[in-house]
């Protein structure tokens, strides 16, 4: 009987000590399980105050205005020495051949460009295709503005095609800011909305195997008549840093300055593929030595 | 009766560990070389939100001059070292502690880059952000993996 009790009691300790040790067993289960839920708490709760409040803005670029009459006359009167001086300059990017449908309007091949104004290598890109463009045609009510004060190479001196207008008898231009530089609930606040034939050759063209994957919709991006795009600045952006825009159309006058080997040898390699697609007219550009040097 | 792992960890433990320290190495790999080896980018992403450029080239991308990505790649070496098979099975004191020790320092360090990425650069970069969920996941999968572990050790005595 002794020896029975006993064995009882020693059993009854066992099975004590083994709900002892599940409950305890229990527990650290429920502990790890509660520190991944509160890690996942602190995400969700991070990503809930970004969405209502917009987060903590720092930005402080100024909005779009008109281009002022020196920036113009900057930009749209790049001396022939200079251009002829400068040839591809110092683009690093170029054009890349497609094979798709002619883009034109009212008969003539189009440009077409989509960039946003917060985008500092669409602020690069911008002063290239103005300069390019002015040679073909009349710009009217270009914006001047700056990248974003967030992103890298913050509030680059830029123009804007927002509310820009262009005549020319060689060309038609159809110019897309989708977003301005002010932010808005974590991105920027919403401007101009490709129309649904132009968003479709963005996305296909805008795309391997044009551009890499990783590029893939990315800005800026323009297509030449249909038969070269440009995806991203053609040129190190960086150069821009810290110049006026008045800096900037000044500088596009001196063959020997970084801008204008940068703006304006984008601005003739652009302007020697603008050539192919309207067949080397006006001869006046077209033959320009800088501008053939630039589409060799 | 001792709750200490003095058997081998449960299989999904083990591959899972390991192969989320695998993608974190070749993720942050990935970073730590396109920090290194990248021209000037050219382009921004269509959507402003997600930008790597910009988070890649912040002033939150390097640590006291250390680029983030090599730290990150750095930690997710040493966890794969902690998270092999071979650690797995070996019978190092304390290295339960050690991995769930490196796994909440890395879910802590992500925590604040996530803070940084949505308050302070105001944009997210994809790459990063597969770095983070790896980590959580890591860290998950470990917390939540030994404890069980110490459960089926109790269980079974």
């Amino acid at each position: 009987m002794a020896k029975t009790a006993a064995r009882e009691q020693r059993q009854q300790r066992i099975e004590a000590v083994r709900a002892e040790q599940a409950r305890e067993a229990r527990r650290k289960v429920m502990l790890s399980v509660t520190a991944v839920t509160v890690v996942v708490l602190v995400i969700v709760a991070l990503i809930v105050v970004k969405v209502v409040t917009g987060g903590n803005s720092t930005a402080g670029s100024t909005p779009a205005g008109a281009a002022s009459p020196a920036v113009v006359a900057g930009v749209t009167t790049v001396p022939a020495a200079t251009t002829n001086a400068i040839g591809a300059g110092t683009v690093t990017n170029r054009p890349v051949p497609i094979t798709a449908p002619a883009l034109t309007a009212d008969s003539k091949p189009r440009i077409l460009y989509v960039g946003a104004e917060y985008c500092p290598f669409c602020a690069g890109e911008r002063w290239a295709v103005a300069v390019a463009l002015s040679r073909f045609g009349t710009w009217s009510n270009l914006g001047a503005t700056s990248s974003s004060a967030t992103d890298i190479y913050p509030n680059t001196a830029t123009l804007s095609f927002h509310g820009a207008t262009y005549a020319s008898t060689y060309l038609s231009f159809t110019g897309y800011e989708t977003e301005t530089n002010q932010p808005q609930g974590g991105s920027y606040a919403p401007l101009d909305t490709p129309s649904a034939a132009d968003q479709a050759i963005v996305d296909k063209y805008d795309a391997p195997p044009y551009v890499s994957a990783s590029s893939a919709g990315s800005i800026p991006f323009v297509d030449i008549g249909g038969k070269f795009i440009i995806s991203g600045a053609s040129y190190d952006v960086s150069i821009l840093q810290g110049l006026t825009h008045e800096q900037i159309a000044a500088a596009l006058k001196d063959p020997n300055s970084a801008v204008a080997k940068a703006i304006v040898g984008t601005a003739n390699v652009i302007t020697a593929d603008i050539c192919k697609v309207t067949g080397n007219t006006p001869a006046s550009v077209c033959s320009m030595p800088g501008v053939v040097a630039a589409g060799t | 009766m001792s709750t200490a792992p003095t058997t081998a960890p449960p299989r999904w433990l083990v591959v899972t560990s390991f192969l989320l320290a695998v993608a974190g190495t070749a993720v942050s790999g990935y970073l730590t070389l396109d920090h290194y080896t990248t021209l000037a980018p050219l382009a921004c992403p269509e959507n402003a939100t997600i930008n790597c450029v910009k988070v890649t080239t912040s002033s939150y991308s390097t640590l006291h001059g250390v680029p983030v990505a090599l730290l990150g790649l750095l930690y997710y070496l040493v966890m794969l070292v902690l998270c092999s098979p071979w650690m797995w099975r070996s019978q190092v004191p304390r290295l339960a502690q050690v991995r769930i020790a490196a796994a909440t320092l890395g879910v802590a360090f992500i925590l604040y880059l996530i803070w940084a990425e949505l308050f302070q650069i105001n944009a997210i970069c994809l790459w990063c952000t597969s770095v983070h969920l790896i980590t959580i996941v890591m860290f998950g999968v470990l917390v939540v993996g030994q404890s069980l572990s110490s459960s089926r050790l109790v269980t079974a005595d």
